[in-house]
């Protein structure tokens, strides 16, 4: 043995070290198994279209602060914030704010009659088998995604908002 | 013990230092070891099992840790000592929908539930303390495996027959006595009896000296076990190597086809199935509950070929297997596994064919088909024409006391038309339609309709023309890579533990000088057996001693 | 008379037979110094004989097995009773291994009473057939049940012969602070044994009485939303309620020396399932194993440890501590392959991960690392005899935690009915 020993004994240490520390590595920056996103995260990319058959990425929105809310005719909170959200974009539109308003996956009739209804001018997308909704680990409705320029999540808002708490967001959004 | 030593034996034989027993003839080699007469420490036949060094670096101080079995058993011991913490309240991960573990266990558990959350119990196995023990015994599983088996390995392949007599009185089995006539003759004899057993021979030139030697494998035993474990717990590592595992749960309606979450595959329950054991099948205290026998989803899994990801287009699906999935029967293809997970039996409505009645002729138009999503929006029916208007999932009035929905489930479906056709106004009348009888009533369906009530009626002739989901399987999706490598480890592993405790490597010396017989033998295991085995050796030869005789004291190592 | 009927006869005769053969056994050793006979010859003999009863027991004890097997259409392992009538038959079946190895015919009489402790135990759990549920239906649990039994019960013998040789070697003369310390620790397993037996004899006792009470309890349970919902349960006692549960209130509770209402109410922080039950059980344990522990004491005069000590002169110790040794040294790898790698084959197959955290399995590794230590301990200078006796003691102290304790404190996939 003699030299080759200590050869040894570093390569299996080094060995150790690596392997272990990346075994105590992965503990500690593990992500949260319920899949939630957190601030700082890059949020899931998605493609999906509008009405009226336009399709449309987050990557589109590159570089823009952007705006992403899942809403469904069946909530309440979701309902009725539409409208502060469309004062919001209207208020925003021309400093660059994007509002992608995704539906739960509900059929197109209902979709329809609702946009209808409430005149919005901003995208309403439509998510497909609840595919993107999954990939955002949504747990309740409404929930609205407040993405930075830099395509990082700034927060993410459970609950619906009156226009006062969607224009100290915006305007933090803005800010970066 | 780091002074430098002598570590020339007196037969000639120059040990490493560190040797306790001279590695040729056995004699001890430390000068209070060789006064004492207490019988001798057998472990690893006395070698050096490490470097000694007088200035040891830092690499020489890690290793000299890791490489004692005393700290090992240490590792052992706090390893266990934590794992039960860990059980004293349920896990997080025990918990399917849960995102706010801190609530549950305050709730639960009150102050000592949140004093546990808050140490980070409620995820033991998963903390980097936990993973980190984990860690120090697979170190500790190479580096002591490899500073005893390499010494050891050394040792036995060279082997001495004649050993010192200090070594052979001190064994802990050991015989004296007198042998009567030719030395040599009466080795052969012995010789004979032990080779029946099993035993290897080795005499030396003499013929006055031997080494008889068996089962000499089972000494790798606990070597062989440790590679196995060490490969297991590199397979459990390998699992958080990103796509080597997955674990999802899919929710699939009877008929329906979903995506499975991160694949490319789509899985379909053509038809879920739950048997219920029968009161006669069960005994008294457990009749009249609902106990299933056995339960299985049809499945058939799919891959998407073509426009996977379009949202414009659906995907196109191409069928790759089916199984019917059990408790115990997974659906596998391909490392994917799909397990039968829950089930829940509330049916959902899917379509229905009704008809359309004109209530003046009595004429019967239909049925036509009306699925409670994305229906066609316009119904042509001889001179009706139905124009969908809006549609609930979930019929219900909101504050405002306007029509709205409460889910985007099909709980309590209704349709809105736009009625045209003879007799009503040019641009149609609203007719609401509740596919449910239920509804119907609850909603007092013909007096929103008024007038047109008396007209028209929509309605659904039969079961025949409802089409229902029955049931809604769940299924847990998993794949696992390293599962494989984790089962050669656990095979590989019971192996050496097979090998190391149910045989034990023994070994008997013996030498005569002028007539006088010296014998000692030492196994690793089972002395009993041992004795067992020498005086039955013995006996053959003339010589009666009881077993028990033969026991010189000390451990049974 | 239906196949699974004629098996609860032949588990009566098998318990019958083994509390002969225990007498048997204690008649062997104890007639050593009875006038007029040679004491090596009689030990012979009557240790023959007692052989003879406990292997006609284990025969019986098997028919029990095979005949219930062929008359439910499954294998009795399933619930606690059919588990733990099983480990008894194990703990029979590696006694009989062990025997034949050394031909050491007294470690009888400290397995067997253990066997027929178990097995009476068994018989408080409900005895009847329960169908399997589909998760239950597989060949390798079958497998990982019958392995990981037998794995434990060779570690009982172990701990039998542990216990054994600390009756053996333990000086109850010696008055310094550790010998003293020592007879306390064996005295305090004898007591544990007491309390076992006297959970036991007051189960049976008020069985045969015929005894009952029941309370409703209001259970809030607050969900993930914050909605707080009230829950009663009906909860009933065999035993007379000296703790009643949380927040209950009495339904009828029969007197019984003509009290007739609980004395307390357990702790809101006990709110577990039947919480309130298990801790009246436990409470009623007590009482009844220091009654006849008391009652043991009184009648001897001196320590129960003291009194066993005498009838073991005569065994060589260093038998004892191999013979312990050997018995964990053969259960660890059956152990291993039946309570983890079995275990996790089945636990693949059915649930798609092999490995879990759930309570039980973690248990089971537990048990698994303690005997791995026992083997390294065995390595190191003076861990052989008392001290590895003591760890053998312990060993089966959390084997016994992993397969009741469990089941009763901490819930989990393992679940079987408790009292």
């Amino acid at each position: 043995m003699g030299k080759s020993r200590r050869k040894i004994q570093i390569v299996i240490l080094i060995a150790v070290f690596i392997i272990g520390g990346y075994a105590i590595g992965t503990t500690l920056f593990a992500q949260n198994d319920n899949g939630q996103l957190r601030p700082g995260d890059k949020p899931p990319a998605f493609a999906l279209a509008d009405l009226d058959g336009n399709v449309f990425q987050l990557s589109d929105f590159e570089g823009k602060p952007v705006i992403v809310n899942f809403w469904g005719s069946f909530c309440e909170p979701c309902v009725r914030e539409m409208p502060e959200f469309q004062r919001q974009y209207l208020k925003w539109q021309e400093k660059g704010l994007t509002v992608l308003a995704i539906n739960l996956s509900e059929d197109t009739l209902t979709v329809q009659n609702f946009v209808k209804r409430f005149q919005l001018d901003y995208h309403i997308l439509r998510d497909i088998g609840r595919k993107t909704e999954r990939s955002y680990g949504l747990r309740s409705y409404p929930t609205t995604f407040f993405i930075r320029s830099d395509g990082r999540l700034m927060e993410a808002v459970v609950g619906g908002m009156s226009e006062e708490d969607i224009d100290k967001r915006v305007e933090r959004l803005l800010e970066l | 013990m780091l002074v430098p030593e002598n570590t020339k034996c007196e037969c000639g034989h120059q040990n490493a230092v560190g040797t306790v027993l001279c590695e040729s003839c056995g004699k001890p080699l430390l000068e209070e070891l060789q006064k004492a007469d207490t019988p001798l420490e057998m472990r690893y036949d006395g070698v050096a099992r490490r470097s000694q060094k007088t200035n040891p670096s830092i690499i020489d101080r890690v290793w000299n840790f890791f490489s004692s079995v005393k700290i090992a058993i240490y590792l052992i011991i706090i390893t266990f000592l934590t794992a039960m913490l860990g059980t004293i309240y349920p896990q997080e991960n025990s918990f399917i929908n849960n995102s706010e573990p801190w609530l549950y266990y305050e709730q639960t558990h009150g102050l000592p539930g949140k004093i546990y959350y808050a140490l980070g119990l409620s995820r033991t196995y998963e903390s980097w303390w936990f993973i980190g023990l984990l860690v120090m015994i697979g170190t500790s599983l190479v580096i002591c495996s490899l500073d005893r088996v390499l010494p050891l390995y050394r040792a036995l392949s060279k082997q001495q027959i004649r050993k010192h007599h200090q070594f052979l009185h001190r064994q802990k089995t050991v015989y004296r006595g007198e042998v009567e006539g030719n030395a040599g003759e009466w080795v052969d004899q012995f010789a004979a009896q032990l080779k029946r057993k099993g035993y290897t021979i080795h005499t030396d030139e003499s013929g006055a000296a031997m080494l008889a030697e068996k089962n000499r494998f089972s000494r790798w035993g606990p070597y062989i076990n440790h590679i196995g474990l060490i490969l297991f717990l590199l397979a459990i590592l390998a699992r958080s190597i990103p796509g080597w595992q997955m674990d999802t749960y899919v929710t699939v309606p009877d008929g329906d086809t979903v995506e499975i979450q991160g694949t490319n595959y789509y899985v379909k329950s053509e038809k879920f199935t739950v048997d219920f054991y029968n009161d006669e099948e069960l005994p008294d205290s457990l009749k009249g509950k609902p106990r299933p026998k056995n339960f299985e989803t049809k499945a058939v899994l799919y891959q998407c070929v073509q426009d996977c990801s379009d949202p414009l287009k659906s995907p196109q699906l191409e069928e790759v297997t089916r199984h019917d999935i059990g408790v115990n029967s997974p659906l596998q293809y391909k490392g994917l596994k799909l397990f039968q997970f829950d089930f829940n039996l509330t049916p959902r409505l899917n379509a229905v064919h009704p008809v359309l009645v004109d209530k003046t002729t009595g004429d019967v138009y239909g049925p036509f088909d009306l699925p409670m999503k994305d229906s066609a929006l316009v119904h042509k029916l001889g001179p009706f024409t139905l124009e969908l208007y809006a549609n609930y999932m979930e019929f219900a009035l909101d504050s405002e006391g306007k029509p709205t929905t409460l889910s985007r489930e099909p709980n309590a479906p209704a349709f809105v038309f736009t009625v045209k056709g003879p007799g009503l106004k040019p641009e149609g009348e609203p007719y609401m339609y509740f596919p449910m009888q239920k509804d119907k009533v609850r909603f007092s369906q013909d007096s929103i309709n008024r007038a047109l009530a008396d007209r028209i009626e929509i309605r659904v002739d039969g079961m025949e023309n409802v089409d229902f989901s029955e049931a809604t399987t769940f299924l847990n999706v998993r794949m696992d890579k390293a599962l494989s490598f984790l089962w050669v480890g656990g095979i590989i592993s019971m192996i050496g533990l097979v090998m190391g405790t149910y045989w034990q490597h023994r070994r008997i010396w013996l030498r005569i000088d002028e007539g006088k017989l010296s014998l000692g033998a030492h196994s690793n295991k089972n002395f009993f057996g041992l004795r067992a085995e020498i005086a039955a050796a013995l006996k053959k030869t003339g010589i009666e001693v009881e077993p028990k005789r033969l026991d010189n004291g000390g451990n049974n190592a | 008379m239906n196949l699974v009927d004629f098996s609860s006869d032949a588990f009566i005769a098998a318990f019958f037979l083994y509390c002969i053969a225990f007498m048997l056994y204690v008649i062997s050793i104890a007639g050593r110094k009875w006038s007029n006979r040679d004491p090596v010859e009689h030990e012979r003999k009557w240790s023959r004989i007692a052989f003879f009863f406990s292997s006609a027991g284990l025969a019986a004890h098997i028919v029990f097995f095979i005949t219930r097997w062929i008359g439910s259409g499954q294998i009795p392992t399933s619930n606690m009773y059919e588990f733990l009538t099983f480990l008894g038959m194990a703990i029979m079946l590696a006694y009989t291994v062990i025997f034949f190895l050394y031909r050491k015919p007294l470690l009888g009489m400290f397995a067997l009473p253990l066997t027929i402790i178990i097995v009476a135990y068994a018989s408080v759990f409900p005895q009847e057939v329960q169908p399997l549920i589909p998760a239950l239906k597989s060949i390798w649990l079958k497998i990982h049940v019958t392995f990981a039994a037998l794995g434990e019960a060779f570690f009982a013998v172990g701990f039998a012969a542990g216990l054994m040789y600390l009756l053996r070697v333990i000086d109850f003369k010696d008055k310094s602070k550790s010998g003293r310390r020592a007879q306390f620790w064996v005295e305090f397993c004898l007591y544990s044994i007491m309390v076992v037996v006297g959970f036991i004899v007051a189960v049976f006792v008020f069985r045969g009485m015929g005894y009952e009470a029941q309370f409703t309890q209001e259970k809030v349970n607050i969900d993930a939303k914050g909605i707080a919902t009230t829950l009663t349960e009906t909860v009933h006692y065999t035993l007379p309620p000296i703790v009643q549960p949380y927040n209950s209130t009495v339904d009828h509770v029969g007197a019984f020396l003509n009290v007739n209402e609980p004395l307390f109410e357990a702790p809101s922080w006990m709110n577990g399932v039947n919480a309130g039950r298990k801790l009246n059980t436990v409470l009623w344990s007590i009482i009844t194993g220091s009654l006849l522990y008391g009652l043991l004491r009184l009648l001897f005069r001196k320590p129960l440890g003291a009194v066993i000590h005498p009838a073991l002169e005569g065994i060589d110790p260093d038998d004892l501590d191999e013979i312990s040794y050997r018995a964990i040294a053969i259960g660890f790898p059956i152990f291993t392959l039946g309570a983890l790698i079995f275990a996790m084959i089945w636990a693949e197959i059915a649930w798609g991960r092999f490995w879990g955290w759930d309570p039980k399995e973690v248990w089971a590794l537990i048990t698994w690392l303690f005997y791995s230590a026992y083997l390294h301990f065995r390595l190191s200078r003076g861990w052989q005899g008392l001290r590895s006796s003591w760890l053998a003691v312990i060993g089966f102290v959390i084997v016994l935690f992993t397969l009741v304790g469990v089941n009763l404190i901490i819930a989990g996939l393992h679940s079987y009915s408790g009292v």
